[in-house]
């Protein structure tokens, strides 16, 4: 068996192990509720996070590229880029694929998965840059928008319209 | 929770560190260890208050300060003032005392907290940020806290602790990521409102000048001017006129209000986001549209106020004194103008401090008559007391009395859901009539999942004066359980508009929906109604009130070519 068929085979202790790993990057305690499956409304991180890490894990099963990646991971991306992780800690719940791989996998595989994983990796740093950027974007364009159109559309500031401002970018 | 933390876990074993982690954090076994836990990150805390605007309040320890640095400059004898303002409280407020003591710590409210949710910090589970201020009061205020402090592991025992400065900073850190939204006491079975433990908190640091910025300077450009954004009358008179402007472009209709006049029947005040902040204008543009309109068909005399130009009050969010110095002017002015009965925009919070303080606070109100719609005769018995009624109330009851012709289709290509905001819909049970107004203006409204609206909806993660840009993380953290439900009926149902009855979520939810669910737009439910209204007299109407053209508009203009 090559080793997407091994991957497929073995879907199911994967998703498992990784989704934890995921969650128990929060404190403990909060890991306990929010690796909870409940009614998704009810938490959306932990439901964010297990439906994503599905996505992703079937995607490597099929032909996949980095835009497929970058697209599947950013629920969970985009979640814990605003929360209080680090880079590295945003990003790391990808590398527990590599502990769960050597627990699971043959050696002669470990080299070829982890090429694999090393392309989640890459996307994900991509992913958590494009988020960080529309944050930033969100907070220096936000009260501009807010207020400053207001008046500028009632005539009672005059200068550089907001579009100039912008630029290109839509606002 | 109950079934996950015993409460001697509670005390004892919550670990900060992140449990696959590595480091100092996950060293601590305790959650009463502050050493790994107040760690003040750039994205999730509001910039200190400038000195000015606390000195306008004359409120104490006005100085430039920086939650970063280690020095906040606090009067040398601040834990007294802290021990005595509490004292003070406990002896003044029975719900704080109440609150401080009857917690079981059952852990019902553990996960409904948005920001508990978002942000995946326990010290956001509304037991915990409690436990902040109660395991001070435990030790200085009880007397099972007063005989195990001797004790060898007492305090422990009794989740106890001293207040000391990393405590300090940790109240301040954590009450300020408290939007007082209410949702956790919903789900308390002995009825506990977080929102008054963070309310005390945060009046307690304001004790010692701890206040933020986001607020302070609002309190102050509201005691000093009138209004959040202190802009003085005049300006506030010219947004109106260019109000004026726009709608007459898009209906042909002259809609100048009444200012300051005496003796009208109705004093109206609305939170100033409508009138300067987008898109919250475009509902105050509505507000004009219907009162130009009843003005006409039944001779509805309305008036507005430059000086009382601030429906919303953060002072609510300082203290109790400071709330009610900023809400006296709403009884004052109606006094002055000699009007009936006030009516109050669409807002939030201001909600809350009208319907549940402003009676008590600055009434009675015997100046002014229980409230009537002159049009309807329906009596507003909620409002009898505080004589101050909701306008989706008043819009609803003339919609239900058959006194509004609204044209649906000029809504059409609305796709409605509506986000309930917190203090109408917890604070006073302000439910179904703005629904009822979305009904009877556009075609298809969806609601959210149940256990995301009415009372149990979810905060936009932006109020109790947390809408700052400096800490947009924790913002768009804590709005991810609104904009999660927000994003399921747009993926669901094709839903591109948010409908609210609130200034903050107008401000807040535009930007929140940007980050999450980036195709739904945020509108207010007059205006809804100001583009649905036909008014005597309007023009064959092309465009809504924000200039895009209404739907089968562009079409038409096709087949014409």
């Amino acid at each position: 068996m090559d080793l997407k068929q091994i991957l497929k085979k073995n879907k199911a202790p994967f998703v498992k192990e990784w989704f934890r790993a995921t969650i128990d990057t929060y404190p403990s305690q909060s890991a306990k509720i929010l690796g909870k499956d409940v009614n998704r409304f009810d938490n959306p991180v932990g439901a964010a996070t297990r439906e994503t890490i599905e996505e992703v894990f079937n995607l490597i099963l099929e032909d996949f590229n980095q835009e497929m990646l970058e697209k599947a991971l950013d629920p969970v991306i985009r979640i814990r880029a605003v929360q209080a992780f680090s880079a590295s800690e945003a990003v790391s719940f990808v590398f527990a694929l590599k502990v769960i791989g050597e627990n699971i996998l043959d050696d002669s595989l470990i080299r070829e998965f982890d090429k694999i994983v090393d392309k989640i990796a890459l996307a994900s740093f991509n992913k958590l840059m494009k988020c960080k950027e529309e944050i930033f974007l969100l907070k220096a364009t936000e009260s501009k928008r807010r207020i400053h159109r207001a008046f500028e559309r009632a005539g009672l500031v005059a200068e550089l319209t907001e579009e100039d401002l912008l630029g290109s970018k839509k606002s | 929770m109950s079934d996950e933390i015993k409460p001697d876990e509670l005390l004892d074993k919550i670990d900060y560190g992140p449990r696959s982690g590595s480091g100092p954090e996950s060293e601590s076994d305790n959650w009463m260890d502050t050493t790994a836990s107040v760690q003040i990150r750039p994205g999730m805390y509001c910039y200190a208050a400038k000195a000015e605007s606390v000195e306008t309040l004359s409120l104490p320890n006005a100085r430039p300060w920086n939650p970063l640095e280690d020095d906040w400059k606090l009067p040398d004898n601040w834990q007294e003032i802290l021990h005595q303002g509490i004292k003070e409280r406990l002896e003044k407020f029975r719900t704080f005392k109440v609150f401080m003591d009857i917690c079981v710590r059952c852990g019902a409210c553990a996960d409904k907290c948005h920001f508990f949710l978002g942000t995946g910090d326990p010290k956001n589970m509304p037991v915990l940020r409690a436990e902040l201020l109660r395991s001070v009061y435990r030790n200085d205020f009880t007397t099972a806290g007063k005989i195990l402090q001797k004790i060898p592991g007492g305090q422990k025992l009794n989740g106890a602790r001293p207040l000391t400065l990393d405590v300090l900073k940790e109240w301040w850190y954590y009450f300020f990521q408290c939007t007082e939204c209410r949702r956790c006491s919903v789900f308390c079975p002995y009825g506990i409102d977080t929102a008054e433990i963070t309310i005390m908190g945060r009046e307690l640091l304001n004790l010692i000048g701890l206040n933020i910025d986001w607020i302070a300077t609002p309190v102050s450009n509201c005691f000093q001017t009138g209004n959040h954004l202190g802009i003085q009358p005049h300006a506030f008179k010219d947004m109106l006129d260019f109000f004026v402007e726009d709608i007459e472009d898009v209906t042909g209709v002259d809609c100048t209000p009444q200012i300051n006049k005496k003796g009208a029947d109705i004093l109206f005040i609305t939170p100033s986001g409508d009138v300067f902040a987008d898109p919250g204008t475009y509902t105050c543009e509505g507000y004009m549209i219907l009162f130009k309109y009843l003005k006409d068909k039944y001779g509805l005399d309305v008036t507005w106020s430059t000086y009382a130009s601030e429906g919303g009050n953060f002072g609510f969010f300082t203290s109790h004194e400071t709330m009610k110095r900023l809400n006296a002017k709403m009884y004052a002015e109606a006094k002055r103008l000699g009007v009936k009965w006030i009516m109050g925009g669409e807002c939030g919070h201001m909600w809350r401090v009208i319907n549940q303080y402003m009676d008590t606070m600055n009434g009675p109100a015997d100046f002014l008559e229980e409230p009537v719609n002159p049009i309807t005769g329906t009596k507003f018995e909620n409002a009898k007391s505080t004589k101050m009624v909701h306008i989706t109330e008043f819009t609803a009851d003339l919609i239900k009395h058959g006194k509004l012709e609204l044209d649906k289709s000029r809504n059409g290509n609305r796709i409605m859901t509506f986000h309930d905001s917190c203090n109408p819909a917890r604070g006073m049970g302000l439910l179904d009539e703005p629904r009822y107004i979305i009904e009877n203006c556009c075609d298809e409204f969806y609601e959210m999942p149940p256990n995301t609206i009415r009372e149990l909806t979810f905060c936009c993660g932006s109020g109790a004066g947390l809408n700052a840009g400096e800490n947009i993380e924790l913002r768009m953290a804590g709005g991810l359980p609104r904009a999660n439900a927000v994003k399921y009926v747009h993926e669901k149902f094709g839903v591109n508009t948010l409908g609210t009855i609130c200034a903050i979520d107008r401000a807040a939810l535009p930007t929140l929906c940007e980050y999450w669910v980036p195709e739904v737009e945020v509108y207010g439910i007059h205006e809804l109604v100001g583009n649905a209204l036909i008014m005597p007299g309007e023009k064959k109407r092309t465009e809504d009130l924000r200039f895009e053209p209404l739907p089968g508009v562009e079409a038409e203009e096709e087949e014409d070519e």
